[in-house]
């Protein structure tokens, strides 16, 4: 559906980013993961043909951006970092506006203004200038506008900035929700809202691809270790000894007091089994067994600013 | 070419319903009526002593007496008037990020920029016709003919055409929409002071070419109630160069980091 090759953008000197290809499969959400400046935004604008590359190719629905662009637009929705609305238009007047600029068949329009309105929960303020809207509520119209030409494509550039708990949930519940009917990138530096919400990640730093996965091999990538917080009834001085002989069982520190215990592992699901088995055969009142994951946080970090400490120290 | 009708509906809507529309709209006829009032007063009694003098073959005309002095009120106040109405159309876009969709969208530069400059005609075209009541309403005492007042308002209106152009050209330079009604006041009135440097040259060339792209020369014509192909042709060109100077801005906005 879509397709990058060899993607660079200069800016003067700078280099925004730098040889970037990637493939994204119909019906894939897709975050598109990195820290400020990594040239997320640049990639997106060029995606949705805002903007020119400085070489490479990129092409949607078999469409080349720069060849046909007028094609591709047609097939994409683009929420950019700042939502591109009026202040003197009525978001429905605005809606219907956008879904007129996108070419939509002109029996479709108010169906489709309608459909977005509601998945939005735009409903209250629909006929509310937007100027007069609060920052959640124009994100909300910013994604409405995305969505109400039914793109194929959909290119949310940081989608929940701004928004409350409540509301970034009910993004992320839309987004999922969209799944299968358009083909979404989602840009973000939030972790947490890739995890919710994305199938693949495309983790890029610095212009230039640092991993390309699955959200599920992403977080088991590197694993082998992994931390278990247990929390006991009863005090015990010597956890260590007691699970002495457990295979994979590396170390076992003491917590904040003598019962709460940080034991790290590495190894199955039988190590665990083993662990929690030997700590309740003890009789030590196991109260809290949490295994704590490796998470996408801590593979973020490691790829992106893991590699500027390798480059600090060279 | 469906973007045009688009985006100039857009436009003319969010014009025609923001107040501000109609304010400056208001102050317009107030003071066009105030100088209508005393053109024709003046007139009249001009016209008063020339027949207490007796012999007609002396009497003024009152399209040159009255609506050609009316027409250059108007055309003084659409030099600021327009670079007003035009500043914010395309500097607007870029400064609250909206050309984001519109550069997203299935539309060319053309027609975005052509979509812009109908909408301003349009909102000229609703001064030109208020402006062309005080004559009319003058036609219910006075008989006179209609052809060269509407040849002279046509005039008016290709001039108000060409302001647009340059207007939006200067709209499409900036984020700002205060430097580009300045810039586009000053284009505006340069285009009246190309005549003069005529006169100051030397070489027969230059003054040829001096006076050719001077409006006075085009324009005299058309406010008389002549209507010159070669004028018309020459202000539908300078329309067109700063419409096509405007189209390019926007497209290298596609390649152009904004």
């Amino acid at each position: 559906m879509i397709e990058v090759r060899n993607l660079c953008k200069d800016y003067g000197p700078h280099q925004a980013i730098h040889n970037l290809s990637f493939t994204i499969q119909k019906g894939d959400v897709v975050g598109f993961l990195g820290p400020n400046g990594a040239g997320k935004s640049t990639t997106m604008k060029i995606i949705t043909g805002f903007m020119a590359p400085s070489s490479g190719t990129a092409s949607i629905a078999g469409f080349d951006v720069f060849e046909h662009p007028i094609e591709v637009k047609k097939r994409i929705g683009y929420l950019p970092e700042t939502p591109p609305l009026y202040g003197d238009m009525y978001v429905r007047d605005y809606l219907t506006y956008v879904a007129r600029l996108k070419d939509v068949e002109k029996n479709r329009i108010s169906m489709l203004v309608d459909r977005a309105i509601e998945k939005t929960l735009l409903g209250d303020v629909q006929h509310r200038l937007i100027q007069n809207l609060s920052k959640g509520f124009r994100q909300r119209v910013g994604i409405a506008q995305a969505l109400v030409s039914d793109p194929e494509v959909l290119v949310l550039d940081e989608p929940t900035v701004g928004l409350d708990p409540k509301q970034v949930a009910e993004i992320r519940n839309l987004i999922k929700e969209l799944k299968g009917h358009h083909t979404i990138i989602l840009s973000t530096h939030i972790l947490p809202e890739v995890q919710a919400a994305c199938e693949k990640a495309i983790i890029i730093n610095k212009g230039r691809i640092v991993a390309e996965d699955t959200i599920q091999n992403l977080s088991v990538r590197e694993k082998g270790q992994s931390q278990i917080f247990v929390r006991l009834r009863q005090e015990t001085a010597d956890l260590k000894s007691l699970l002495a002989g457990i295979d994979g069982v590396l170390t076992v520190d003491s917590g904040l007091s003598q019962r709460e215990w940080k034991v790290n592992v590495k190894g199955t699901d039988e190590t665990v089994d083993a662990i929690s088995a030997r700590i309740v055969s003890k009789g030590l009142g196991l109260i809290e067994f949490t295994p704590q994951r490796v998470d996408l946080e801590d593979v973020f970090l490691r790829l992106t600013y893991g590699t500027e400490k390798q480059e600090g120290a060279l | 070419m469906r973007g045009i009708g688009i985006i100039c509906a857009k436009e003319l809507k969010s014009l025609f319903s923001s107040p501000m529309f109609y304010i400056v709209t208001l102050m317009i006829t107030g003071l066009l009526s105030l100088n209508f009032f005393v053109y024709l007063k003046g007139f009249a009694a001009q016209q008063g002593m020339t027949s207490f003098n007796g012999g007609t073959e002396n009497l003024a005309n009152i399209h040159m007496g009255v609506f050609v002095k009316h027409l250059s009120v108007l055309n003084l106040i659409l030099i600021f008037l327009v670079p007003a109405l035009t500043m914010r159309l395309l500097s607007e876009e870029r400064k609250m990020r909206t050309f984001d969709l519109l550069l997203t969208s299935p539309v060319t530069s053309a027609e975005i920029v052509l979509g812009k400059y109908f909408a301003a005609l349009g909102a000229i075209l609703v001064w030109m016709l208020l402006a062309l009541i005080y004559p009319v309403a003058t036609r219910y005492v006075v008989v006179f003919s209609w052809a060269p007042l509407l040849v002279s308002f046509f005039g008016i209106f290709m001039l108000a055409a060409v302001y647009a152009a340059m207007s939006l050209f200067c709209s499409s330079l900036t984020e700002q929409s205060l430097i580009a009604f300045v810039m586009s006041v000053i284009f505006n009135i340069l285009l009246w002071f190309l005549g003069s440097v005529a006169d100051a040259v030397d070489s027969q060339t230059l003054r040829a070419v001096f006076e050719h792209v001077s409006l006075n020369t085009h324009l005299s014509a058309l406010v008389f109630g002549t209507l010159r192909t070669s004028s018309i042709i020459f202000l539908v060109s300078v329309m067109a160069f700063f419409v096509f100077l405007t189209e390019r801005v926007v497209e290298s906005f596609r390649w152009r980091s904004l």
